[in-house]
């Protein structure tokens, strides 16, 4: 472990340890503008320079290895210089329009010439113009801004996975651009924002509409999908008017996906801001006392065991566990979280978890992916997995829809009948995973949903058994969700009980006139024209397929504007913060059910939101062990009885995700997301070679 | 102008000083378009060094109703009246529009809450769904 002297503090760090990192450990702080952490090394912007004793010239501190017993100044009179002579360089062909920038109050570039730029220019011949770059309807490009520090180029081939920015020419006629003049076709092509030093690439969506410091931030939790990155949300007023990254290591590194960043404007379009009550056959507004007496006569009327709910895909843990105690006092058990249908849930907690952990992909060594699409599905954690496969040995086997996820892999079939290859030994990808150190399978809603689902899912736990993924210390199985909701519905018991009908049975049951009353919270993405002659509750916070058909809509709020519960695919609780305040009337989604249970006669126990937590709490441990992950050990023991209903059925494993940019009510309410759906279109399935 | 009003709402043209001192000292120097009457002082009494001039307006007191011609006589600009220069109206030059502050069609800036018409957006704007 080499030993150094930064500025007069000993440190001792890691082999292979560059002196950026060094000296960022000694407290010693250097302006940078092309190294990055999370990327590789560049070395090209020259502004880390420090001064090593016995070195003839300041070294570039970035593209340096601490070595034993270097001795390091970092802010010496001659580094100071060297300094000011890269960034007099880096201004040369800066443009002066910092007040008309969008990256102004956050720009790496203003905030460094503050200390290093020197007071008048020596420059006197024209600057350099450079032509704008169409990088899709997200980036907006501001060329001749760039000062060529290549993250950009960086990021997109190494964490993105598409090659598709690059530079021409050399020198000041350097040029980043994408060739062809098409848009970046990845799902993460918008942290390249985030990642811009300067303000050459800003937010297309968003451009010129507010200044940094006008933002109160507000620190929260994506629902877009189950990764449950970790988000800011930056609101000004009452408007959400951006979403940024937060670190977090665990879950999402520093990244978000374009969903996530850009649904914003998907937060002020098609609202629901005050309840509605269906009167001859016409949604009226009505006071939230008339929405309730007309449920509650409803409620009435309606035997328990006609009576259903169905939880949607962002709704927080707080409603659904509401909903679930009212139900419960209603004695109804005809209650599901599986929109989708998904044949998963009440087999132990480890059953429906991302065991592994998404920091866990990278010590994993082989990975077979069963009815899943990462990149559409989870396109962070597609990022994940496509780290550790830039680390090397690392086989990928994908069963299902052939896919581009980036990176290549073993394509070994299509549905269910591979799979039964796979447990009988029949396929030599079960060698891959029998041989590797930490194999991992993840599991996708694609195969989940099947109508055999739940031998899918028994296939999967048995070559996890047979390839010795599960252990002490590791556990390599892994089911990817898709729905923000799913993971906390599923802990939270969320389910259809004894005797319970499920989504299938609540639709089917209602076209035929067996349910005289369903109450949907947030889902929209069942078929609505299923639900027949039953009365529908529709409680959510936009007007999409549920609200079309309900009788009565209860407002509800987005997720930046209420502060909920939400767990990941990997069983991490974590807290979603309110933003704003809900729209109109709205109201947060657990009062507006604890509200209801009074008029209906039934009041639940709760009346805050710390009693409702508590209450979580205590029947579910894991849900105080915030930002944790609590593991589960229960997998079942699989037993050849769940492997008869696999069958031989070669067809492949549905498609969750259909189109990225439309999986849920507020994405399709957005305008930028329809407009990047109108770009990229549904995901094609890879041609055939 | 009748001689009542004028004693009892002497603001809205001259007041019977006004008009006293128009019958001993004015001298009229010519009428515009709108039957304004322009005078000068008939004994050469100057302020500041300039003989004083006036104007007795046919109707409501509202100095945007002096005609650009006869605003450069009244200020002194030029000593010819347009009557003596022969000045004739171009034909760029609009008509004149009276002063409608206080009026209804009054002009009110975009995000006047009494503009009409449609309000630009502002922060927390959200649309509402709105069933069918």
């Amino acid at each position: 472990m080499p030993k150094l002297v930064v500025d007069g503090v000993e440190v001792e760090v890691e082999p292979g340890t560059t002196l950026i990192q060094a000296c960022e450990a000694a407290g010693s702080e250097i302006p940078r503008f092309c190294y990055h952490e999370r990327l590789s090394i560049a070395g090209n912007c020259r502004m880390c320079l420090v001064e090593v004793e016995k070195s003839p010239k300041p070294v570039a501190s970035c593209a340096m290895p601490a070595g034993e017993g270097m001795v390091v100044h970092t802010n010496s009179p001659l580094v100071k210089r060297a300094r000011e002579g890269v960034m007099e360089f880096l201004l040369i062909n800066h443009p002066l329009d910092c007040p008309i920038c969008d990256q102004g109050g956050e720009c790496d570039l203003q905030d460094q010439s503050m200390a290093y730029g020197v007071d008048g220019s020596r420059f006197h011949e024209n600057k350099r113009a450079v032509e704008e770059k169409y990088m899709g309807p997200l980036v907006k490009t501001v060329m001749t801004r760039c000062i060529h520090c290549t993250r950009c180029i960086r990021f997109t081939t190494e964490v993105a996975g598409i090659s598709e920015l690059g530079a021409i020419g050399r020198g000041e006629d350097m040029e980043i651009t994408t060739y062809l003049e098409k848009a970046l076709s990845s799902e993460l092509s918008a942290n390249v924002v985030d990642l811009c030093p300067v303000g050459a690439l800003t937010f297309r969506p968003t451009a010129f509409s507010a200044r940094p410091w006008e933002y109160k931030k507000t620190e929260s939790i994506d629902v877009m999908d189950a990764v449950g990155s970790n988000i800011r949300v930056d609101s000004r007023g009452a408007e959400v008017m951006r979403i940024l990254p937060r670190t977090n290591d665990d879950v999402n590194e520093e990244w978000i996906s374009d969903k996530t960043r850009f649904v914003v404007d998907g937060l002020k379009t098609q609202r629901l801001d005050t309840p509605y009550v269906r009167e001859n056959g016409k949604l009226r507004a009505a006071t939230w006392d008339e929405a309730f007496a007309a449920i509650a006569a409803k409620v009435k009327a309606a035997k328990p065991e006609r009576m259903a709910a169905i939880a949607g895909d962002l709704a927080c843990a707080e409603s659904m566990k509401a909903l679930k105690d009212l139900f419960d006092k209603l004695g109804s058990a005809n209650i599901d979280c599986r929109q989708d249908g998904a044949k998963i849930g009440g087999k132990g907690r480890a059953a429906y978890l991302f065991n592994s952990t998404i920091a866990g992909i990278e010590s994993a060594d082989a990975l077979l992916i069963v009815g899943s699409d990462p990149r559409k599905e989870a396109p962070v954690l597609n990022a994940r997995i496509l780290k550790r496969w830039n680390q090397g040995h690392f086989r990928v086997g994908l069963v299902g829809e052939k896919r581009d996820l980036t990176y290549p892999y073993d394509y070994l079939g299509a549905g269910a009948s591979t799979l039964g290859d796979l447990v009988a030994g029949k396929h030599d990808f079960l060698e891959v995973l029998k041989g590797a150190k930490n194999p991992m399978i993840i599991v996708g809603q694609g195969a989940l949903t099947q109508k055999n689902g739940a031998a899918i899912l028994a296939a999967a736990l048995k070559i996890a058994e047979l390839a010795n993924a599960v252990r002490e210390d590791w556990n390599g199985f892994n089911v990817l969700h898709t729905a923000a909701s799913r993971v906390a519905g599923l802990d939270l018991g969320f389910l259809p009980g004894e005797g319970g009908r499920d989504v299938e049975a609540i639709l089917e049951g209602a076209s035929k006139g067996d349910v005289d009353f369903v109450y949907l919270l947030g889902a929209d993405e069942i078929d609505t024209a299923r639900l027949g002659s039953a009365f529908v509750v529709y409680q959510g916070s936009h007007g999409d397929m549920g609200a079309h058909r309900a009788d009565v809509i209860l407002p509800g709020a987005a997720y930046t504007e209420k502060n909920g519960t939400y767990v990941n695919t990997e069983g991490r609780v974590q807290f979603g913060r309110r933003a704003i305040f809900p729209m109109g009337e709205a109201r947060e989604d657990w009062t507006i059910i604890r509200a209801l249970s009074a008029v209906l006669g039934q009041t639940l126990p709760y009346d805050s939101l710390n009693a409702l937590r508590d209450a979580m709490a205590a029947a579910l441990p894991h849900f105080d062990a915030v930002d944790m992950i609590v593991p589960a050990h229960d997998l079942p023991s699989v037993s050849d009885a769940d492997l008869a209903a696999l069958g031989d059925d070669t067809s492949p494993f549905a498609v969750p995700v259909k189109d990225f940019y439309l999986t849920n009510p507020v994405a399709r309410a957005s305008r930028v997301m329809a407009l990047c759906s109108a770009e990229f279109g549904a995901a094609p399935a890879q041609a055939a070679e | 102008m009748s001689l009542f009003s004028e004693i009892f709402v002497w603001w809205h043209g001259q007041t019977m000083g006004t008009r006293f001192y128009t019958w001993r000292k004015g001298k009229l120097m010519g009428t515009d378009d709108q039957g304004n009457k322009y005078y000068q002082a008939s004994d050469g009494a100057s302020i500041g060094g300039y003989v004083r001039r006036w104007a007795i307006y046919n109707g409501d007191a509202e100095a945007s109703r002096v005609p650009p011609e006869w605003h450069g006589w009244l200020h002194h600009t030029v000593d010819v009246t347009p009557d003596e220069s022969g000045y004739r109206v171009k034909p760029w030059e609009k008509p004149h529009r009276a002063n409608l502050t206080g009026t209804p069609l009054a002009y009110r800036p975009s995000g006047s809450i009494l503009a009409e018409g449609v309000r630009p957006a502002a922060t927390g704007d959200y649309e509402a769904w709105k069933p069918e």
